[in-house]
């Protein structure tokens, strides 16, 4: 089922509006908008306005996936095209033929692939990895980022001619502080969607002091966030609870988190005694209940070095992400990181956000 | 139904919708103004068979003059479309792939481009 664009803001009924004249054109589409506005919602409604509602909706996510891997997603490959390419496998491309292919975080995609990528739009055409034929492919490209292109572009990082190969239609979401007016209905229809898959969770719909509050909350995470605070509350059934743990408003965040953890920090050494700790700390890494031959062997300080670093770095970002809402962008920034790095990061460790 | 022909300017930019209007208006047009595709889009479709030439820019917000044109080429086939660029070869090269019947680029000199909107709407008439 298709989430619709809720809202009554003059953005989102522009948006709609806008959805209405164009989901028939398959002109190439961009969304634009910070983490958690909507851009897939917004892509997936232009498709089932579409005449291609009945064909399929291929997502691909740029950022997710390393060059490589995300080349051969595209385009699939022939057997025998890399070494682990045991059978033929057809690319998204392929599959998305005659239906749309939505590009989330294009803005995130390597420059050889956006060289590559600007050929498909020009031509229709593409050769799969390991392929000297090229095939003819009829996808309506939707393509979608948090970043600011026309930024990417004067630091050479994106292509101008593929900016505006996909600009032909734009699709701007404005985060949700600056359309307050649709947080009473994206809760209650979060409320209900909830309440309709949880039946058995008695959550409460806020009062108005509450809603209120909800109101004039920063929401860096956006409609993402909010969404979750209203799931959470159905098994919390409690606002205050949820209040509580929302991060603080945003100039506020770096100060109130940066206390936090050097309290937390600092009342850990002193109530577990630091020094007392040491088996429990290093047991964490290598397994202390084996003979002193075998535990030597075991030790290496590179190894538990990478382990331990792992770990904390595992807790510092989950710890930033749910700080921002997951807005991925701000948290690369607060941890000093660049985007790429936290994206990889956030793969090697697992972290994800909670499922909607 | 007047004789006059019958123009639409698409810019984001105030200051050029208006001295278009005036420009042309003065030539004794008639002329319509829209600040981006969608409401270009708009008074295209409320007016089906009005306008017999669009001018447009290419960057703006919502519908780029891009999609404009490629969807009025499909949708109105009669009107002529000129295209308007100051952003440098890559949509002035788009432009003339999604078919606009002349590209001008900015700054353009408007004696020009009303040259241009005469010779598209009135192909037989030889200016003197």
């Amino acid at each position: 089922m298709t989430t619709p664009l809720i809202g009554v803001s003059k953005s989102i009924l522009k948006i709609k509006e806008l959805i209405n004249h164009v989901a028939n054109t398959c002109l190439n589409v961009l969304i634009t908008g910070e983490t958690g506005v909507g851009k897939e919602v917004v892509a997936q409604n232009l498709y089932a306005e579409s005449s291609r509602s009945s064909k399929s909706f291929v997502k691909i996510n740029c950022a997710a996936l390393p060059e490589t891997l995300l080349e051969s997603e595209l385009y699939g490959y022939e057997k025998g095209a890399f070494t682990g390419a045991h059978k033929k496998r057809p690319g998204k491309f392929q599959t998305a033929d005659k239906g749309v292919l939505f590009l989330d975080e294009i803005g995130d995609m390597p420059m050889p692939l956006q060289s590559k990528m600007l050929h498909v739009l020009q031509s229709g055409e593409f050769s799969p990895l390991g392929s000297d034929q090229e095939f003819k492919t009829d996808v309506w490209v939707i393509a979608a980022t948090n970043h600011n292109l026309e930024e990417s572009m004067r630091k050479k990082i994106f292509r101008e001619d593929l900016f505006y190969r996909l600009n032909i239609i734009k699709i701007e979401i404005p985060p949700l502080r600056e359309r307050k007016e649709d947080i009473p209905s994206l809760i209650e229809y979060y409320f209900r969607l909830y309440q309709s898959e949880y039946p058995d969770n008695l959550g409460t719909r806020p009062d108005s002091d509450i809603l209120a509050k909800l109101c004039n909350y920063s929401w860096p995470g956006n409609v993402r966030q909010l969404q979750n605070c209203i799931k959470k509350q159905m098994i919390l059934k409690s606002w205050e609870k949820i209040f509580e743990e929302l991060p603080k408003e945003h100039p506020e965040i770096v100060s109130q988190f940066t206390d936090d953890s050097q309290q937390n920090g600092s009342s850990h050494y002193t109530k577990s005694g630091f020094q007392s700790d040491r088996t429990r700390i290093i047991s964490e890494f290598v397994d202390l209940s084996t003979s002193s031959d075998k535990l030597f062997e075991d030790i290496s300080l590179k190894k538990i070095k990478k382990l331990a670093s792992d770990k904390v770095e595992k807790e510092v970002i989950t710890f930033v992400l749910e700080k921002v809402g997951w807005n991925r962008s701000r948290a690369s920034k607060i941890l000093k990181i660049s985007y790429k790095t936290l994206l990889y990061k956030m793969n090697e460790f697992k972290v994800h956000p909670p499922v909607k | 139904m007047s004789g006059k022909n019958k123009l639409l300017i698409v810019d984001d930019n105030d200051d050029i919708r208006s001295t278009f209007y005036e420009f042309f208006n003065s030539l004794g047009y008639e002329v319509k103004t829209a600040g981006d595709g969608l409401t270009a889009l708009k008074l295209l479709k409320d007016k089906p068979n009005f306008f017999d030439c669009l001018i447009t820019d290419l960057v703006m917000p919502n519908i780029s003059g891009l999609g404009l044109i490629a969807i009025v080429k499909k949708e109105f086939p009669d009107i002529k479309i000129i295209a308007m660029t100051g952003y440098g070869d890559h949509p002035g090269a788009l432009a003339s792939e999604v078919k606009a019947d002349s590209v001008f680029f900015k700054p353009v000199e408007l004696i020009n481009i009303e040259n241009k909107v005469s010779e598209l709407i009135n192909p037989n008439n030889d200016k003197q």
